[in-house]
């Protein structure tokens, strides 16, 4: 009896498909039948559809077929309609699309932006992680960037679980609270490579100003120019010292005391540091037994640069 | 052609029958029910709701659809222990909120007056710590005007930083305007402003009156702006698009610092003293900058292009008098002025090329260039007892020019898998001097990294995946002891996903090791974690998550220590500083309705660094006896004794949320969260910030 049941569904939503296909078909081309058809048997995502920011291709009345409405990501849609529905008539039914596929497919419209210049080499898309994989376009509940989740933070931590564990720290920059996003220092479509540090990494970090670490965009007073630079801040950047995401120190530090971060460097050993005699260390004055040789930055103030003073004491 | 489609507006109208609307309820409950079980999942702190109360169609106003939701409440808390660590690390408050607001507002039609779309989202306003604010407005093709503000109210003691001396009590206001004309077309103009501000009150120190003087704490008074004006646009030509933007950054900084009140300074027992100190010292500056950058996205290939030039100037002056007695108890009075200017111009260039000659293969080259110039001078001259000293000029040259070059490919060689590998090549040179006189030779250090890259992409059925990554890197030449020299990374996951559960499992190693001839630098970082979650039922869901994160280093120091407490610090050299964290962190969230009127969520989020398992705080060395948990009687110079550092802590957070819906257009809600932060060892710089702290809120949330 179901059987039967649903043929008969089956035949009656393929008649009227084919009704629907002789009325509008003459509009379009011969394989595009226009978004009021698709909302026949779709209503639920096309009611609230002019919300969404891809009713830009409806509205604007002027774009062709394929980059119109439904059809512009979903391809042409006679032939499901004619077949009364199913999925496997729909040229490009994304939840069925080899990830490749759908990168390619939103970049027929979305390539034209510079933050996603670098989209196809990122390490997202090299690991599979794909438009759709963040982005859920007719069931956002964050509607500006039509983000798969209402925050952001959500989204990333999904995959990036280690991520979250750092952001669980007790001193952290304020992205479970809302305050700040992932995006603010990451971009998940592919950064151009870092030119601030030697090799690939980081990959997905975002520059400030074009070329420099993006925590210059907040810490405004950290980014000189400065008569004395501290060259480590430089040369290797922030995270020589910081643990950006979180730490259990409370200016974000690697180690949760500060003299031993310092003296890993300043340690006199080799051929490191800028005149190639190893990084200077602590002279006699500095009794390390003491407690107050301990914090550094108690007489070397300005750590990340000075322009009065070569050992950044003001 | 517009009149015969119809509008969704006009479609929208017909359908709110009574059973498609029950039927879409059916169809977005289980998404609610998921993004609120993700919310809860990352133990967010207890405060904003965003879940809709119904389904909200809006109102259909002059041709526009508004939807609105407001949730106003109030917050409160109480903390037992440290109240400047928990204002360090949560620092809710008590009062009214308005916890979270939205404003939509779309065309019906795509086709508004001066607008087609307002989307207006605001968080914490009222008193939060942390408050922001967006807005989009954008009438198709035409433009498109983005907002962000933000406001953060940063408290920090930094009681192990300098014993409390360095705190922070300042608040930054952040702001970032947007304009875009034409967003869709073949040309685009911009215009952008950006400002951070950052005010309020801090601490400081400065040792005085020489080299071996005492340290004293100041006040200062944080005055810091940032202003940036940006002017740009973007035109597609035969199927390039150029970008080019050019903006203008000021910064000033006006921070006065004065000494509050006369001193002995931190060391009692020397003479040292401070009666007065007024120190103003403006640094105002500019950093104009150009990007120009193009890219070109086709079938067969792509390019991009970037360049980027900034030229950082700043001019300072550091006027500064006090007045005191050094450490032999002699009367003093020092003025110091330095006046002078720093100017850093950066450049950086990529470029990148990609070919696809087949759909199972990508090739990419990429390019990059930067170069990093840093010059500047600065006139020093110091007046002691009204005798100054011959002013000097002090010249520094810091230069760093680095190119890279890497060439990678991704081959699919079938549907379930696919490997990709990859080689870089960057060659840096460091040129640095720093003097009081005529500069002369420059020093350079370089250093060339070379790495390569394998991985390997699996599905074999489409609800699992596994990927694994390998990079191992040699650099012939590292600046510091810590940087990278003969590195590997290994990254693993694997996921395994269906409709109502999903189990991943990930492990990353990051390994460097930094030899030299007197001195080794070794780090160790492991990663471990796995998450699942699991929703049965549209109305019950249970998620899931432990990871640990272990990180060892041992790295060769020098340092000068007393030994046995008297006498002259001896030189401790060749010794070692050895850190050991094991990171242990958990969360545990499950989410259950009601009957479709009452959501009740509880979650526990735990952090704890277990050390090693020995006693936590810093040893100078082993056995563990004498100053400093530490080593008088047994160090003597020239001994080899590691120094260990283990830290172990725990921070707890269990939370809970109740959601009743009162009707369609209202809900009630309420929620628990407590903090709970305990350090295992004993106080750095005698200090004990443990705490437990008790945070709520009650809200109505308004949505029509």
């Amino acid at each position: 009896m179901r059987y039967s049941w649903g043929m008969l569904v089956g035949g009656v939503r393929g008649a009227l498909g084919l009704l629907l296909l002789a009325g509008f078909s003459p509009l379009w081309g011969a394989d595009y039948v226009g978004s009021t058809v698709c909302r026949t048997c779709h209503p639920n995502i096309y009611a609230p559809f002019f919300r969404n920011p891809h009713y830009k291709s409806i509205a604007s009345g002027s774009e062709k077929p394929e980059n119109t409405g439904c059809e512009s990501c979903h391809g042409p849609g006679q032939e499901h309609v004619a077949a009364g529905g199913g999925k496997a008539t729909i040229p490009v039914a994304f939840s069925r699309l080899a990830p490749d596929k759908i990168v390619d497919a939103c970049l027929r419209c979305h390539s034209q932006t510079l933050s996603r210049a670098n989209i196809r080499r990122s390490e997202h898309t090299q690991r599979d992680i794909v438009c759709t994989n963040c982005h859920s376009i007719h069931s956002s509940p964050a509607p500006k960037f039509l983000l798969a989740k209402q925050q952001q933070s959500e989204l990333c931590y999904g995959c990036h679980s280690s991520v979250r564990a750092q952001f669980s720290m007790p001193f952290k920059h304020r992205v479970n609270e809302g305050f700040i996003q992932c995006t603010d220092c990451h971009n998940p479509h592919g950064a151009f490579s870092a030119t601030w540090n030697m090799a690939a990494r980081p990959r997905m970090v975002d520059q400030a100003q074009g070329n420099e670490e993006p925590c210059l965009k907040c810490h405004i007073d950290k980014r000189g120019p400065f008569v004395f630079e501290h060259a480590a801040v430089r040369v290797d950047g922030c995270e020589t010292c910081h643990s950006p995401h979180g730490s259990t120190n409370a200016r974000l530090l690697k180690r949760p005391v500060v003299f031993t971060l310092c003296l890993e460097c300043h340690n006199g050993f080799g051929n490191f540091g800028r005149r190639a005699n190893g990084v200077p260390s602590p002279d006699a004055s500095h009794n390390l037994a003491d407690p107050r040789y301990q914090n550094c930055t108690t007489c070397h103030v300005r750590i990340h640069g000075s322009n009065s003073n070569s050992f950044f004491f003001r | 052609m517009t009149p015969m489609m119809g509008t969704a507006s006009d479609f929208e109208e017909r359908m709110p029958t009574r059973r498609q609307r029950s039927s879409e309820i059916g169809w977005l409950s289980p998404l609610l029910g998921i993004a609120f079980a993700a919310f809860l999942h990352a133990q967010t702190p207890v405060a904003p709701t965003t879940e809709p109360v119904g389904i909200s169609r809006g109102e259909n106003v002059s041709g526009y659809n508004v939807r609105q939701s407001f949730e106003l409440g109030y917050r409160w808390h109480s903390v037992g222990g440290d109240d400047g660590m928990y204002r360090g690390t949560v620092n809710y408050g008590n009062g009214p909120r308005l916890l979270s607001s939205s404003l939509s507002v779309n065309s019906l039609e795509g086709h508004g007056g001066l607008f087609d779309n307002i989307q207006l989202n605001t968080l914490g306003l009222g008193n939060d710590p942390y408050e922001s604010a967006s807005l989009r407005v954008e009438k198709n093709r035409l433009y498109r005007y983005d907002l962000l503000w933000r406001s953060d109210a940063y408290y920090n003691p930094g009681l192990t930083i300098t014993g409390g001396e360095h705190f922070l009590d300042t608040v930054r206001h952040l702001q970032d305007h947007d304009f875009t004309l034409f967003p869709q077309g073949s040309f685009k103009l911009f215009l952008g402003y950006s400002a951070n501000t950052q005010t309020g009150p801090a601490l400081t120190t400065i040792q005085q009156f020489d080299v071996r003087g005492d340290e004293f704490p100041l006040f200062a008074n944080i005055r810091r702006s940032q202003h940036e004006y940006r002017l740009g646009g973007e035109i597609r030509l035969m199927g390039i698009r150029l970008n080019v933007l050019h903006g203008w950054v000021d910064f000033k900084d006006d921070t006065p610092v004065n000494l509050a009140a006369p001193s002995a300074g931190n060391n009692p027992d020397d003479l040292n003293t401070l009666t007065s100190l007024q120190r103003s010292e403006p640094y105002h500056g500019t950093s104009p900058y150009w990007r120009v950058a193009l890219f070109r996205e086709s079938k067969l290939w792509a390019v991009n292009g970037r360049f980027t030039y900034v030229a950082g100037h700043r001019a300072f002056v550091d006027d500064e008098s006090s007045v005191g007695f050094n450490r032999i108890g002699t009367p003093i009075s020092q003025q110091v002025i330095t006046l002078g200017n720093a100017e850093r111009p950066a450049m950086a260039a990529n470029l990148t090329f990609s070919l696809f000659p087949s759909a199972w293969l990508t090739l990419t080259n990429q390019t990059s260039i930067g170069n990093i110039r840093m010059v500047g001078n600065s006139f020093y001259t110091q007046g002691t007892n009204g005798s100054f000293i011959t002013p000097f000029n002090a010249f520094t040259y810091l230069g760093i020019r680095t190119i890279a070059n890497s060439t990678d490919a991704d081959l699919r060689l079938t549907k379930w898998f696919a490997v990709r590998a990859g080689y870089e090549y960057s060659a840096r040179r460091i040129r640095s001097q720093e003097s009081t006189s005529i500069p002369s030779g420059l020093i350079e250090q370089e250093n060339g990294l070379q790495s390569g890259l394998l991985g390997l992409r699996i599905r074999p059925i489409k609800v699992l995946s596994i990927l694994l990554d390998t990079e191992i890197g040699r650099a012939d030449g590292p600046i510091y002891p810590v940087s990278q020299r003969n590195y590997q990374t290994f990254r693993g996951r694997i996921e395994y996903k269906q409709k109502s559960w999903r189990v991943a499992g990930y492990s990353r190693t990051d390994y460097n090791t930094n030899s030299d001839s007197l001195a080794n630098f070794a780090s160790h970082s492991r990663q471990y974690g796995a998450d699942a979650s699991w929703t049965p039922r549209n109305w019950f869901s249970i998620d899931a998550s432990y990871n640990k994160l272990h990180l060892d280093t041992l790295g060769a120091i020098n340092y000068f220590a007393q030994i046995g407490g008297a006498g002259a610090p001896q030189a401790v050299t060749n010794n070692q500083s050895y850190y050991v964290s094991n990171i242990h962190t958990g969360s545990l969230a499950a989410r259950f309705s009601l009957r479709q009127r009452v959501d009740v969520s509880v979650g526990y989020s735990h952090v704890q660094d277990v050390g090693d398992n020995r006693p936590g705080g810093i040893i100078i060395c082993d056995p563990p006896t004498g100053v400093l948990g530490g080593c008088a009687g047994f160090l003597t110079a020239g001994t080899l004794v590691p120094t260990y550092q283990t830290f172990p802590l725990r921070y707890l957070s269990p939370q809970g949320r109740i959601s009743v819906r009162i009707n369609e257009k209202l809900r009630w809600n309420a929620g628990y969260q407590n903090y709970g932060y305990h350090e295992d060892f004993s106080g750095l710089q005698n200090t004990s910030q443990n705490y437990r702290a008790h945070t709520g809120y009650s809200s109505v949330l308004w949505s029509f």
